[in-house]
């Protein structure tokens, strides 16, 4: 089973679009981890409604088959990123908690660590304008077997943490349901 | 709809910036600052760099003044569109002249565009045009003879009389064999016209667009902005933005202007407020 974290980066939308890309780098990252998903088969969206939307235009860029539940499924597509506050120019200014927490996260990723991820402190990151601490939570459960991430992106170019990590689980344990993190 | 301009194609959203380069002693705004071959050659370089993707080039001044027969005309322009052509390839060469003899001359020595800023006053001109698969300007001036102002002209409805005499002069271009992507449509603001008049074309500039021509526009420092703003001549660049917004809303191709970079800006914005237009960069809130 593929498992891949993008942020959920709304100028990835088409309707965002400008004449020069602002995220090349992590577009192109997110795109490269949604096309090795649909190369193992149909992928299902780990997101909440406004990552959705990043999520199934990511997979429908690359030609993904969006999978119709958890056990038609054998790629996960995660929308997640880290702090938008991690600095005074960052949409939400400075908290000083953030580059802690997002550190902490990333290497819960990185590892991975699926019971750090479990244990992320969900009020703390919706504090610090986290994107989306719930599908990160879900994240932990889909993480569980799986080998340390491969990380194609790690960077903050707008004061908003970003991954996008990709990891190969040889020993789904349970794969917890519903896509609505 | 798809533009050309001679050599040169326009897909449905693009904008033209047409500079002025007047090869006169005596136009109102720039007073013989370009008549000489130097200042002139140093004026296009200009406006190129500054992004001017057409040059309009005029060797008789529009309003009244020195006599300049055909001959001189010719001498003043056709040099100096070969010039433009054989340095700037890539940029369009447009004259300003109502005489088929000059445009002849002119489209001989490269020219993609006749501007006959004095509404078909010389009716072979169309013929020229075609002749040499040269786009062509219609202007509305009111049945104004070449070189003079209006004086007590009044209109029914001054924008239906510039739908109509555009329109008129367009279909007797296609007729004559000019191409339908190469013709473009002008209200000329001033010509013809008093402040009032100028200022009812520019807000309902709308229906000359849909007319479906593609529609020019010549606002640049003009009276009806002076008179406007009560401004001298040098002062009128932001009334002239200001009309350039209005006519950029309503969807105008081509600008014809003496300021490059503040009108390509305000065309650019106004574009993109139209959602004809991406913006160039945006993060902002999108992060």
């Amino acid at each position: 089973m593929r498992v891949a974290l993008v942020p959920g980066v709304l100028a990835f939308l088409p309707e965002y679009a400008g004449q020069v890309d602002p995220v090349p780098d992590v577009r192109a990252a997110a795109l490269a981890a949604a096309a090795w998903l649909a190369e193992d088969g149909p992928v299902s969206v780990v997101a909440d409604e406004q990552g959705a939307r990043v999520g199934r235009h990511l997979l429908r860029a690359v030609g993904a088959a969006e999978g119709e539940g958890p056990d038609r499924s054998t790629g996960y597509l995660v929308v997640a990123n880290g702090s938008a506050r991690r600095t005074d120019t960052a949409p939400g200014y400075l908290d000083e908690r953030a580059v802690p927490y997002d550190a902490a996260v990333e290497a819960a990723l990185r590892a991975p660590d699926p019971d750090a991820l479990a244990g992320i402190d969900v009020a703390l990151g919706a504090a610090l304008l986290v994107g989306n601490p719930a599908a990160l939570v879900h994240l932990g459960t889909l993480l569980r077997g799986a080998g340390p991430a491969l990380v194609d992106y790690a960077d903050d170019p707008y004061g908003v943490q970003y991954w996008v990590m990709r990891w190969v689980v040889t020993d789904p344990g349970h794969v917890s349901e519903g896509s609505d993190a | 709809m798809q533009m050309r301009l001679g050599r040169h194609t326009f897909g449905p959203d693009d904008t033209v910036m047409m500079a002025i380069v007047n090869r006169t002693r005596d136009s109102f705004y720039d007073r013989g600052a370009t008549f000489d071959d130097g200042p002139a050659q140093e004026r296009v370089h200009r406006v190129v760099h500054e992004g001017a993707e057409m040059i309009d080039i005029g060797g008789v001044r529009a309003g009244y003044g020195e006599q300049v027969d055909a001959a001189e005309e010719i001498r003043r322009v056709a040099p100096f569109v070969a010039w433009v052509r054989e340095t700037y390839p890539g940029v369009v060469v447009s004259v300003d002249t109502w005489r088929s003899e000059v445009a002849r001359e002119v489209c001989r020595a490269g020219a993609d565009v006749l501007n006959d800023a004095w509404g078909g006053h010389d009716p072979a001109l169309v013929e020229v045009a075609a002749e040499h698969d040269a786009a062509v300007i219609c202007t509305h001036t009111g049945g104004l003879a070449p070189r003079t102002d209006p004086y007590r002209i009044e209109y029914d409805d001054v924008v239906a009389d510039a739908i109509a005499e555009t329109t008129r002069l367009a279909e007797r271009a296609l007729a004559a064999g000019v191409a339908r992507e190469s013709i473009v449509i002008d209200p000329a603001h001033d010509f013809g016209k008093n402040t009032f008049h100028s200022l009812e074309i520019t807000r309902r500039l709308g229906e000359m667009v849909a007319t479906g021509w593609p529609v020019l526009v010549s606002l640049s420092n003009k009276d009806f902005v002076g008179e406007t703003l009560d401004l001298p001549t040098q002062q009128r660049l932001t009334g002239t933005l200001a009309a350039t917004a209005i006519c950029a809303l309503a969807g105008a191709r081509i600008y014809r202007v003496h300021e490059v970079v503040e009108t390509r800006e305000t065309v650019d914005m106004a574009w993109s407020i139209a959602g004809r237009r991406l913006p160039r960069r945006a993060i902002r809130g999108i992060q």
